[in-house]
């Protein structure tokens, strides 16, 4: 498979369809890997592929640096096509500015991510072209998708109010969390809006809760539960969790899985009249 | 900037002072808060002397920012930035704290109330701190009206503009204008013939100067704003050409398709191919319907141009033009452009015609059971029995006619809640005009509440029952069924309890009036609201009865819901009105109360990243896309941005963007900020 990666991405180089591969590489120790920006095609041997590509490259859409590159060609995992679907609705990227090259994948990580426990997306929904053998995606139930939730749903209004201010509290603004979401790509972060500060910025109880909240907010309807924030989260807060519980309000409410079609009208946007008003009681 | 802030405390008589302690909340206004200069309370703020009181004080005590303490902005904000413009200050430093329907009316206690009042004021304190001066928006107007829909809700409106000298467009979809009005006989409650009234009116429109006309046209697209619309129309091809053809009726005499249903006749009589929907039309030339022409229908099959058929051509061959023959197979759909100014929408309404919604009553199966409107061309002398009442089945003279009330209106269970407004009087009157036709008729009325409240309609109606004979029993039918040649009529007498079996020979449904089949598509293609029947919405049911959610299309007759004549052309006058206010001068002003997405210098450009969130949720399809280009050409980023002649300032917009970068004048980040922060949160 690491083969036929390696020649459609020399190829890709060759004909000059795109000027950069998004791709993993080999890690400093053989349980990592790390991107890897292909710009030659006697280049392509650095591209790998493993258990351990856990990272969403989607993100490098969104940034100046690689987009300066020129078109790129994307390695992508069933879930990361799931936000290039998503920058599509959203207009951060032309279809034809990017290749996708999907990957079919069995799950990575080890132990397996979360993210893979319940995946219905073995076979990217969109793609250029695919390495690797097409895969089968069944339809997961409802409550399996959102199983990791069961634990937390069960705790009463004041211990989940306890359990984030002690999360949070660990928060130091690192904003490792929205530099790595590929679907945090405002130019100005409203973080970072000062006349009025709508979000206090310095690290204390407050500041933390409408930093990680409004995060978390600005993603509803719209996460594709990568967990990439999780992932690298120097502290250790269980981002994906909060997004995990918004995910499954808009699929309650409002019947949307962000990532799924380039068709589906965006939760957030589209009023419907039969759209849920519980919030009127 | 500190400002000098006056506070104005109404008592509104005592709607507030009663559950407010209104000289407490003076008082707190001032207390700890030196931007605040003057405060005093007052009867009657909206009062002339209260008026004169804000003015007077204004320029006394040289305040530059002023919060009425008092109703709803939406009541009297007007008022008080007027007064406030008279002496000399910015009207947008005029904020309102609304101590009325927020507080007093729904807060008994008067030490909570007075409380929350405090609060309330120190809010918009806080806002009128970080107001800016606003002037109002600029926008130049193109001086002529568009006018959808050529029934006499169009009608009256277009020639109401047209006679005051401004240029009308006016766009119909059927080959003649005239709507349901020159189908009916005649109309209540004077009992006049309905086409001698509406003939003279078409007439006068199709030779106005200053109106062109459009039939068997369509609006394709509407885009711009208020003051400044872009219209495209659809004119569908006619196959006939307008400017040659005489109407000298030789074509549609020779058409061999003579058995196609006349829609004008409500499928009672027949038409040909190439027609003229009736022999008043306006345009009184034809049209080829392609569904039906056999040459048309020959071509399609083929697929070759009509005008390669030669199964047919008689039409063609019949027409006495020279050298270039009226008729032109091969004519295809023309979109033409005109800008405008305002819109009236006058697109009317459509007869219930769902007849699997009353299978019970037979409609569609049995053809004696008849809707209104068709009784209506029954009854018309220019309909298919010239005006005598024959049945649809054997064209004998029904001596027994039962009509039924409410089919399709005030029925929840099938839908439709609401009351169709019309159809008492229509009945009463189909009652009285089958009397004067056919002297020994009988006919029984089954209503559930008879509803004729207008000028001399009670006594219309009164007239139908007790001079006329017709008599009305309160209940509804359960069933109709045949036997023989007879229609057996199954209902139930509510007022004595007792059931009711008619033997019939017709019956005729008071069928309901239902918004137009394309009502939802057409509103939204103009980006204005309606309700759940599909009905168009005025934006104040009330105060705004012929203005649209759109700023500068305005709503006449049934295509808002249902209506009657008299009151469909006073609505249209009223529509008129408004489309002479707007066109009066060449530019118009807007409340600057609009967004606007930043713009910021390089390499920002804007904060916005153009995920057009805003566009989404906009209601007035006032957000564009703008592209940001270096000077070699090329786009740097494309953003949103707002036209403010489209913008009517709801503030959605801002509330979606994440990245906040939309603001609302007069409703600014700062303000609200301060608005907010300035409630002690406990």
């Amino acid at each position: 498979m690491i083969e036929e990666l390696r020649k459609k991405a020399e190829e890709l180089l060759k004909n000059d369809t795109v000027k950069v591969v998004f791709g993993y590489g080999e890690g400093s120790v053989p349980e990592r890997t790390r991107p890897v920006f292909i710009t030659k095609p006697e280049d392509v041997n650095k591209l790998t592929w493993n258990k351990y590509c856990v990272y969403n490259l989607t993100t490098y859409l969104k940034r100046q640096e690689t987009r300066k590159l020129g078109k790129p060609a994307i390695i992508v995992k069933g879930c990361d096509a799931r936000t290039i679907i998503v920058l599509l609705k959203e207009c951060q990227i032309k279809r034809e500015d990017v290749y996708i090259l999907g990957v079919t994948c069995d799950g990575v990580g080890d132990p397996l991510a979360t993210k893979c426990e319940s995946c219905d997306v073995h076979t990217p929904r969109i793609y250029d072209d695919l390495v690797g053998e097409k895969k089968e995606n069944k339809e997961v139930p409802f409550e399996e998708r959102y199983a990791e939730l069961d634990e937390y749903e069960k705790l009463g209004e004041k211990e989940k109010w306890e359990f984030w201010q002690k999360q949070f509290s660990k928060c130091i603004k690192c904003y490792a969390c929205s530099n790595m979401c590929p679907l945090c790509f405002c130019d100005r972060c409203i973080v970072e809006k000062n006349q009025p500060q709508w979000i206090d910025s310095s690290a204390h109880a407050r500041g933390n809760l409408s930093w990680n909240v409004t995060r978390a907010y600005h993603l509803a309807g719209r996460c594709i539960n990568c967990e990439e924030c999780q992932r690298v989260c120097p502290v250790d807060i269980p981002l994906n969790l909060l997004n995990k519980k918004l995910a499954k309000e808009a699929e309650k409410n409002f019947d949307y899985r962000p990532g799924y079609s380039v068709d589906d009208e965006l939760a957030m946007s589209t009023y419907k009249e039969e759209d849920s008003q519980e919030f009127f009681k | 900037m500190s400002k000098k802030i006056g506070v104005f405390v109404c008592h509104c008589g005592t709607n507030i002072s009663a559950t407010v302690d209104v000289e407490k909340v003076a008082e707190e206004a001032k207390k700890n808060n030196p931007g605040v200069s003057y405060t005093t309370t007052y009867k009657y703020m909206c009062s002339d002397p209260g008026q004169k009181l804000l003015r007077d004080k204004i320029k006394e005590e040289g305040l530059d920012g002023v919060v009425v303490a008092a109703c709803s902005p939406k009541m009297h904000e007007h008022t008080f930035r007027n007064a406030s413009k008279k002496a000399g200050m910015n009207p947008y430093h005029v904020e309102i704290s609304n101590l009325r329907e927020q507080c007093s009316w729904v807060h008994p206690d008067k030490p909570t109330g007075t409380e929350k009042s405090v609060d309330l004021v120190r809010m918009m304190t806080e806002k009128t701190r970080k107001d800016k001066s606003l002037n109002p928006i600029k926008v130049p107007v193109t001086r002529k009206a568009l006018v959808i829909g050529g029934g006499i809700a169009g009608i009256q409106a277009a020639l109401d503009i047209a006679d005051a000298g401004h240029e009308v467009i006016m766009v119909e979809r059927e080959p003649s204008i005239g709507g349901h009005m020159a189908q009916l006989s005649e109309t209540f409650p004077t009992l006049d013939c309905s086409q001698c009234i509406m003939t003279p009116k078409m007439v006068e429109l199709a030779q106005h100067e200053n109106i062109k006309l459009y039939t068997w046209s369509e609006i394709e697209s509407v885009d711009g704003y208020i003051g400044n619309f872009d219209i495209k129309i659809r004119m569908k091809a006619r196959s006939v050409d307008l400017d040659l053809c005489t109407g000298c009726s030789s074509c549609w005499q020779v058409c061999p398709c003579k058995k196609i249903k006349s829609e004008f006749d409500m499928e009672l009589g027949n038409r040909t191919a190439i027609y003229v929907p009736f022999p008043q039309a306006i345009p009184s030339k034809p049209v080829i319907d392609r569904e039906n022409c056999i040459l048309m229908k020959d071509a399609r099959k083929r697929n070759i141009k009509p005008n390669d058929s030669k199964v047919c051509r008689k039409c063609l061959d019949s027409c006495p033009i020279a050298p270039v023959k009226a008729i032109d197979y091969n004519q295809v759909d023309e979109i033409v452009s005109e800008k405008v100014g305002a819109i009236i929408v006058a697109t009317g309404y459509k007869e219930l015609d769902d007849t699997s919604m009353y299978g019970e009553y037979g409609a569609g199966k049995y053809k004696d059971v008849i809707t209104g409107l068709q009784f209506e061309r029954l009854a018309s002398a220019s309909g298919p029995t010239e005006g005598e009442i024959q049945r649809p089945s054997d064209g004998k003279v029904p001596e027994i006619i039962v009509f039924i009330q409410c089919v399709g209106s005030r029925d929840p269970a099938k839908g439709c809640s609401y009351c169709s407004k019309t159809c008492c009087m229509y009945t009463a009157k189909h009652t009285m005009l089958y009397k004067h036709k056919v002297h020994d008729g009988h006919a029984f009325v089954f209503y559930i509440d008879i509803r004729c409240a207008g000028k001399d309609y009670e006594e219309f109606s009164m007239r139908a029952i007790e001079e006329e004979g017709a008599t009305y029993l309160r209940g509804r039918v359960s069933r109709i069924y045949k036997k023989g040649e007879k229609l057996v009529v199954l209902g139930a007498d509510t007022l004595t309890g007792s059931v009711v079996e008619i033997e019939a020979d017709m019956v005729v449904l008071a069928s309901a009036m239902k918004a137009q089949d394309d009502a939802e598509k057409f509103a939204q293609k103009l980006s204005i609201q309606y309700n759940k029947d599909k009905f168009l919405s005025e934006i104040h049911p009330k105060l705004k009865p012929v203005e649209s959610s759109s700023a500068g299309i305005f709503l006449a007759g049934a295509c808002q819901g249902p209506k009657d004549i008299p009151e469909t052309v006073a609505q249209a006058g009223a529509a008129a009105s408004k489309v002479l206010a707007l066109l009066s001068a060449d530019e118009l002003e807007r409340e600057p109360v609009v967004a606007k997405v930043d713009r910021l210098p390089a390499p920002i450009f804007s904060t916005c990243i153009g995920c057009f969130y805003c566009q989404r949720v906009c209601p007035y399809g006032a957000i564009e896309e703008e592209d940001i280009k270096a000077r070699d050409g090329s786009t740097i980023k494309t953003v949103a941005k707002v036209n403010v002649g489209l913008c009517q300032g709801c503030g959605l917009c801002a509330a979606t963007c994440r990245s906040k970068s939309v603001e609302l004048a007069g409703f600014n980040d700062e303000q609200v900020f301060a608005e907010i922060n300035s409630v002690e949160f406990n």
